[in-house]
């Protein structure tokens, strides 16, 4: 048995690993329920479903539109509701659902509607071809206009169609055309549910969505550049720096004690200071010029080492002599890991791309990240076990049993991860009997 | 350089700009009083305690408001950020004397509010951490998931002696954790890459190209969509609100200057100091083992090295003397530029965080992010250093072990078989 104050520790340590990794976990396993989600079949929304955007709100039910469309667009509405009627007549035997639909369509003339009153023709059609398809409605070449007020999931289909209405050199025509043949219809006869694989390409993202995120760039692109043009403001830099300084020579503490801060700089130091050393160790050096400078690089790391040391034992013996101990459950302030790149992320967000080619690629990278996150703390718990354990077993003299067994299992978790174990053989003296 | 026309603000002037500053101050921050709960703490109205207690321990506290660190009592947060101050080395002794139900003190949290404000650039950090995800991201460096220190646990359990068999099942659970984190890994890269290359030519952004889970699940569930597309306007007023308060802050410093006059001045120090919590004395002990350890590597490291090169130095010529000189030289400057490295805090060669995946084919050289392929090359050197470092570790307690045994007459020690 392991003493408490060591047994605590050592618990307490093993336990926030153990956290952290279930922690991870849990947002993995969040990720892959959304993602597998989405590669189902997408179930139909809720009729009448509300508005995906706010500010424009338009009831299905309701006749009117938010913003009234121009006469052109109603001309364009109109006939496009005709050539879809006559789809409609042509194709006979569809779903009830849909000339149910259609009927309440033609009756309101919203333009929402008319959306599910293309579906039933084309769907049909949609079967066992991904192909543009030629168009049921001919001659119509811009689908809706007031496309942001579509209820449901129709908007996703037509965000770009918005502007199409308008006459506007449309990107996709045909994509706007091919939109209406994918809605998913709200009734139960569902000629074909809608799939990413199948009809992923045709989605588009909502206006209004579209405008708040490029609004949430454009904002943050301009704190980046204040960020880096901090040197023109000096009077706000100046009277910060004036701010501080006041604070600390009116306050009635000595700004050596030893902080977090501080620590967390000298386990920088001391991961930096090894990473360096293993470059020199590492390098072969091809003439003489280079061996010097390894030299002279190897004594200057071991100079700042002892630097560094000796300024963390000066700050323990200023804590200590000051302060009393704390006491309690109280949280670990520092970071307990040293990280060797500049710790501490940038302080403006800035849009970075991670481009991959191919899964492959992309699983090896978090494969690989992964390892590294788990060698990292690998490498704290063996330290943490090294400071607890090997102490103990050098204070101990008993020659029983315990300290044997103790002593294999500390073997076995400091040498081998806890994976494999040594085997302890006592050569028994020559005079004693019993059996081994 | 043109010259700035510096005009001095007239008082009328700032009346009206104090108000705004602090009022842009407040919309950005999250979680912040009213402005007029900042003028109130300036004159130590009691009222304004709370409100700003709450808001240090918002604005301190590492890990996203949710309901568990929300939920904490006024006196729980109150302790916690005295703690988180003086870990960050907060001078004035006044606010740790502050009682723990929150009660008073209006005045010092606002020092120790403006104190945190004039440090760093605090509301561009905060609105970083709480930013509105869009894309699928990847962090390449672990530096978030390391650097987070925990809120105070909720309960501790209290543990007595255990036997050094419960680490070992500790351990082993771990290792299968791990393992069903990889598994679990592999699967989400590859739904993502599907998801990736379903929607190619989706998106608006064509540096971009395809979507991303949170957008094709925003189109798929309008009602998420719509939350979503809340909280992207929520952020984008306090992104705005945080403009604002750029240029708009000298004024709320200038008060600031009021403020801290108005309070009196600090004793001198006591030798006796309230029981504060300091960053774990475990951690500089852990500290302090690895910097000797170290050391003494490059100790050894060093005299070896000394010693094989006293041996030939007399072989070399006059233009070694010249030569020397500037190795010296050339050295010193390297190993202050490491120092600096470590001694700033600003010192990072490339912008980490999270970054946004994009599936894309093209090849195009020094294109507009990251490649996988470069990434993985740093993760792997990375590895490799770990994976020295832990062996190293654990040759050392081999020899340490086996020192103890060996001390200890009659024993053999039968490792396992090498792998």
């Amino acid at each position: 048995m392991l003493p408490a104050e060591c047994s605590r520790r050592l618990v307490a340590e093993l336990r926030d690993a153990l956290d952290s990794c279930a922690e991870r976990q849990r947002q993995l396993e969040q990720s892959l329920r959304v993602s597998r989600r989405l590669l189902r079949v997408w179930e139909p929304a809720e009729t009448p479903a509300p508005e995906p955007t706010p500010g424009s709100e338009i009831n299905k039910e309701a006749p009117s539109s938010a913003c009234p469309p121009s006469p052109q667009d109603l001309k364009e509405l109109e006939l496009l509701t005709q050539a879809l009627e006559k789809a409609v007549r042509v194709r006979k035997g569809l779903s009830k659902a849909g000339e149910g639909v259609k009927a309440r369509s033609l009756k309101s003339g919203s333009a929402s509607t008319a959306t599910k009153a293309s579906a039933p023709p084309s769907t049909s059609r949609c079967t066992g071809s991904r192909a543009p398809e030629t168009k049921p409605p001919r001659g119509v070449h811009h689908p809706w206009v007031p496309a942001k007020d579509l209820p449901g999931r129709r908007l996703l289909l037509v965000g770009d169609g918005a502007h199409m209405g308008q006459g506007a050199g449309a990107n996709k025509p045909e994509a706007g055309l091919r939109d209406q043949q994918i809605v998913p219809q709200a009734a139960s006869q569902v000629p074909e549910a809608f799939t990413l694989k199948d009809k992923g390409a045709l989605l588009r993202l909502p206006e209004a969505f579209r405008k708040a995120a490029s609004r949430n760039a454009s904002l943050w692109a301009q704190l980046s550049s204040m960020q880096t043009r901090d040197s023109v403001d000096a009077a706000a830099a100046t009277a910060k720096t004036q701010f501080l300084q006041k604070m600390q020579t009116a306050a009635g503490l000595p700004s050596s004690m030893l902080s977090a801060a501080e620590v967390g700089r000298l386990q920088k130091a001391c991961s930096m200071l090894r990473l360096r050393m293993r470059e020199e160790l590492t390098a072969d050096p091809k003439d003489w010029t280079q061996e010097y400078r390894s030299l002279l690089t190897l004594e200057g790391l071991q100079a700042l080492a002892g630097q560094c040391l000796h300024r963390l034992q000066e700050l323990q013996e200023l804590r200590s002599a000051v302060v009393e101990q704390p006491q309690g459950p109280w949280p670990e302030g520092p970071p307990r890991a040293a990280l060797p790149c500049g710790g501490g992320a940038d302080p403006v967000w800035s849009p970075q791309l991670l481009l991959y080619s191919s899964t492959q690629e992309l699983q090896t990278l978090a494969a690989l990240r992964l390892r590294v996150a788990m060698l990292d703390q690998q490498v704290h718990l063996e330290k943490v076990l090294m400071a607890e354990l090997l102490p103990l077993l050098s204070e101990q003299e008993p020659l029983g049993r315990p300290w044997l067994a103790l002593c294999r299992a500390a073997h076995c978790l400091l040498c081998e991860g806890g994976q494999r174990f040594l085997t302890v053989l006592q050569d028994e003296p020559a005079d004693r009997l019993s059996p081994p | 350089m043109g010259r700035r026309r510096l005009r001095r603000p007239d008082p009328a002037d700032a009346a009206r700009a104090l108000p705004e500053a602090i009022a842009a101050l407040s919309r950005t921050l999250p979680a912040a009083p009213s402005p007029e709960t900042f003028r109130r703490a300036k004159f130590d109205h009691p009222e304004a305690a709370p409100a700003l207690w709450r808001l240090l321990f918002r604005v301190l506290s590492p890990l996203p408001a949710d309901g568990a660190s929300a939920s904490l009592a006024l006196e729980a947060q109150a302790r916690w950020v005295k703690s988180a101050l003086r870990s960050q080395g907060y001078p004035r002794r006044a606010l740790v004397q502050l009682p723990d139900d929150g009660s008073q003190g209006g005045r010092e949290l606002l020092l120790a509010l403006a104190w945190l404000l004039a440090r760093g650039p605090l509301p561009e950090r905060l609105l970083t951490q709480s930013h509105v995800r869009l894309g699928d991201e990847i962090p390449v460096c672990e530096c978030e998931a390391l650097a987070s220190p925990g809120l105070p646990a909720p309960s501790v359990e209290a543990e007595g002696c255990v036997d050094i068999r419960h680490l070992q099942w500790l351990m082993g659970k771990l290792r299968l954790q791990w393992r069903n984190l990889m598994a679990s890994q592999q699967e989400q890269c590859a739904l993502l890459g599907k998801i990736h290359s379903y929607t190619r030519g989706c998106h608006s952004d064509r540096s971009l190209g395809h979507l991303s889970v949170t957008e094709t699940e925003l189109l798929r569930d309008p009602e998420g969509g719509r939350q979503l597309l809340r909280r992207l306007e929520m952020e984008n007023a306090q992104l705005e609100a945080a403009l604002e308060w750029r240029h708009r802050e000298l004024i709320f410093w200038q008060w600031m200057d009021t403020v801290l006059d108005a309070c009196s001045p600090e004793a001198s120090p006591l030798t006796f100091l309230p029981r504060i919590p300091e960053p774990g004395p475990g951690a500089a002990r852990l500290l302090a083992r690895e910097l000797q350890t170290l050391q003494e590597e490059l100790r050894e490291a060093a005299e070896a090295r000394r010693a094989a090169w006293q041996a030939v130095v007399g072989g070399h010529g006059p233009e070694w003397r010249a030569a020397r000189r500037a190795l010296q030289t050339a050295v010193a400057q390297d190993l202050a530029a490491l120092q600096r490295a470590w001694e700033q805090d600003e010192g990072r060669a490339r912008p980490h965080g999270p970054r946004r995946l994009v599936r894309t084919e093209a090849k195009v050289p020094g294109g507009p992010g990251l490649w996988a392929a470069e990434a993985t090359e740093a993760l792997r050197a990375r590895e490799a250093c770990l994976e020295a470092v832990l062996r190293q570790l654990q040759g050392q307690c081999r020899q340490e072990l086996a020192r103890l045994a060996g001390a200890r007459p009659g024993l053999i020690w039968v490792p396992p078989p090498a792998r």
